[in-house]
């Protein structure tokens, strides 16, 4: 009896299963013969990955080609967007666009794709040079902006926005991250050269708001003195505007970001931040699929696509986002 | 006892059926699904959780949770790979990776036995206690890099079939021994059941209690060693949130968080539930945040076929 309930309930899930399944088989087999490729992000909690997607679909659809789009729940979990890597392998999709959720660990990943004979595009993070080699991995591009050269931008403009005097705090993103450790030394290498902008703190706040905005509240109970934040993250440097909201000093410190998110720009065009950096996911996510599509074919696809960056002030920050 | 085995039994056999399912139904959707490769493929993908969950298992059955293994998978694997890399054989490597995870189980024991806080919060502090160890150990940063004869741990194929899967099949083995033959295991089930009354009879409930904690920590250093050679590196950023997937293959193959029920049979059935389900939506091309769906709702329908079920009996 328990037995045949449990089955009963069983039952229940399987029909879900089968609803879901059923609604997605065309994109599981390929409609009518098209080729099919997949783009595997490192999470959909992210604008900036959202954005990625939407250039990718564009792509597919100008190119005629279905696109399998897939991420694993969490940023940091990289062997689960390993699973999910080589279940596409098994589902036999023509080419793979990946973005890594950590430079070394996907790198055997990629080897089973070679194995099976699946070119990878690797996009925004680039693989570990070394481990790939070690592994003699193949990639048929990287399409993708460069995280240190970003942090060199917005540490270049502090510079010059504050005649070379400037005291400092730094959020962090995770720890081990590669593009946030990327972002933090591009910053100091630009502000090697000015002995008077100096980072008086460091901590890291985990790409999130709620932690931006706590981390920096303790930082300028620390450092009274602080009138520059550079946060790794839009998303940081907005919890950080409400903790100088909180602190009564609105205006008399500078935020800098990075990634160059909507609120972010809205939050500069209001005042309320001072710049970012702004990537162009959808750019990238269009670049990959394209890239994909000639690896698939057997075409020439260059190994290094580059995807523009630039710095987003008050002075371009509206003119920006109306683009989009 | 045989009733209680029989009632066991059964509720196994309606797992299995749903494993079944789930399998005859993907097999409907996608030709590609029931493909050798792709089925040691899941296996592959589950024996990491599957590990873990066979520890959790112990946990659960005596009437406590271990939040922490995510965090103990961190430390096993960057004290495993810092190891190797200092140089020393492969195998006291090992050694000392999976007695760092047994030490820091019994810890968790410890503070849930003498300190007689409530296991959710021990284990609650140690998940942050331990991952903090393993961001300082290793500054944050990832080891990789190691050895094709340390790798071959994950990467070695016997008649085709991954090293892992046999690691997992052997885990499963033992553990199921100790569950089912030893005085402990028995222990293991009657704490769960009523520990005053285990306590009266003359065991000594403190240190079987801080063992169970031991065993969760050694089966989280045995996942940490598959994924360390999988993933060719060590993070200390690795393991967030697989508590959370080891609880549910746990209650999934039935046994009952109230405790003193379930078995290793049924966790076995639930990790492969989920790897299934994971696999077969990826296969699908099904939509990540659907997926997220699915894998909720099935933990929840089948915890709740373990309420419906024990609300018939009373």
């Amino acid at each position: 009896m328990r037995a045949l309930y449990r089955s009963m309930l069983w039952l229940a899930v399987a029909i879900v299963v089968g609803l879901v399944g059923a609604c997605n088989r065309d994109t599981a087999t390929g409609t009518g013969g098209r080729p099919r490729v997949a783009l595997v992000m490192k999470t959909l909690n992210n604008p900036f990955f959202i954005d990625m997607q939407r250039g990718a679909e564009k792509a597919a659809k100008d190119l005629n080609v279905d696109l399998i789009v897939q991420a694993a729940d969490r940023e940091t979990d990289v062997e689960r967007q390993m699973q999910i890597v080589e279940n596409l392998i098994q589902a036999h999709v023509g080419a793979l666009a990946l973005t890594p959720s950590g430079s070394r660990e996907v790198v055997p990943v990629v080897g089973k794709a070679n194995a099976a004979n699946i070119p990878v595009v690797i996009v925004d993070t680039r693989l570990d040079q070394k481990a790939a080699t070690d592994a003699g991995v193949k990639t048929a591009s990287f399409v993708g902006s460069d995280n240190y050269r970003g942090g060199q931008i917005i540490g270049e403009y502090l510079v010059k926005a504050s005649n070379g005097r400037a005291k400092v705090a730094v959020l962090e993103g995770i720890p081990g991250h590669e593009t946030g450790d990327s972002r933090v030394r591009g910053f100091k290498d630009a502000i090697k050269g000015s002995p008077g902008v100096t980072i008086v703190a460091s901590q890291p706040a985990n790409w999130e708001r709620d932690q931006g905005f706590n981390v920096f509240q303790n930082i300028l109970q620390a450092h009274a003195d602080i009138d520059t934040v550079f946060a790794c993250n839009d998303i940081m440097a907005l919890g950080a505007i409400e903790a100088i909201a909180a602190a009564g000093k609105a205006g008399r410190i500078r935020v800098l970001g990075f990634d160059a998110i909507d609120d972010a720009r809205r939050a500069i065009t209001e005042g309320k931040m001072t710049a970012t950096v702004a990537q162009y996911p959808d750019e990238m996510g269009r670049a990959a699929i394209e890239a994909a599509v000639k690896a698939m074919k057997g075409e020439a696809v260059p190994p290094d696509i580059g995807v523009r960056i630039g710095l987003i002030t008050r002075d371009n920050a509206a003119r920006e986002s109306e683009k989009q | 006892m045989l009733r209680h085995r029989l009632s066991a039994s059964g509720r196994r056999l309606g797992t299995l059926a749903g494993l079944f399912g789930l399998c005859v139904l993907l097999w409907t959707l996608t030709p590609h699904f029931l493909t050798v490769s792709n089925l040691l493929n899941v296996l592959e993908q589950t024996a990491i959780n599957a590990v873990i969950a066979a520890g959790m298992t112990f946990v659960i059955i005596s009437a406590g949770i271990d939040l922490s293994v995510g965090s103990l998978v961190a430390v096993a694997g960057v004290v495993l790979a810092s190891t190797l890399h200092a140089g020393v054989p492969i195998p006291v490597a090992l050694a000392v990776s999976l007695a760092v995870g047994f030490g820091f189980g019994l810890l968790n024991g410890l503070a849930i036995t003498w300190g007689r806080l409530p296991p959710f919060i021990a284990t609650l502090g140690m998940m942050s206690i331990a991952r903090g160890c393993a961001l300082l150990f290793t500054e944050g940063r990832p080891v990789s890099g190691f050895d094709p004869a340390f790798r071959s741990i994950a990467t070695a194929k016997l008649l085709g079939i991954p090293a892992p899967v046999f690691m997992t099949i052997a885990v499963y083995l033992l553990a199921h021994f100790v569950l089912a033959e030893t005085r402990f295991g028995r222990y293991v089930y009657s704490m769960g059941g009523n520990e005053e009354a285990t306590r009266l009879s003359g065991v000594n409930v403190r240190l079987h209690k801080t063992l169970v904690y031991g065993v969760s920590g050694l089966a989280s250093a045995v996942a940490a060693v598959l994924l360390t050679a999988r993933l060719n590196s060590a993070q200390p950023i690795a393991g967030i949130m697989y508590e959370l997937d080891a609880i549910a293959a746990t209650v999934i193959g039935g046994t009952s968080l109230m405790g003193g029920e379930g078995g290793l049979g049924g966790t076995i059935i639930g990790a492969l539930i989920m790897g299934v389900l994971r696999n077969g939506l990826n296969l699908l091309g099904v939509s990540s945040f659907i997926q997220q769906i699915v894998i909720g709702l099935v933990i929840v329908v089948a915890v709740l076929i373990d309420t419906v079920l024990k609300a018939r009996k009373n």
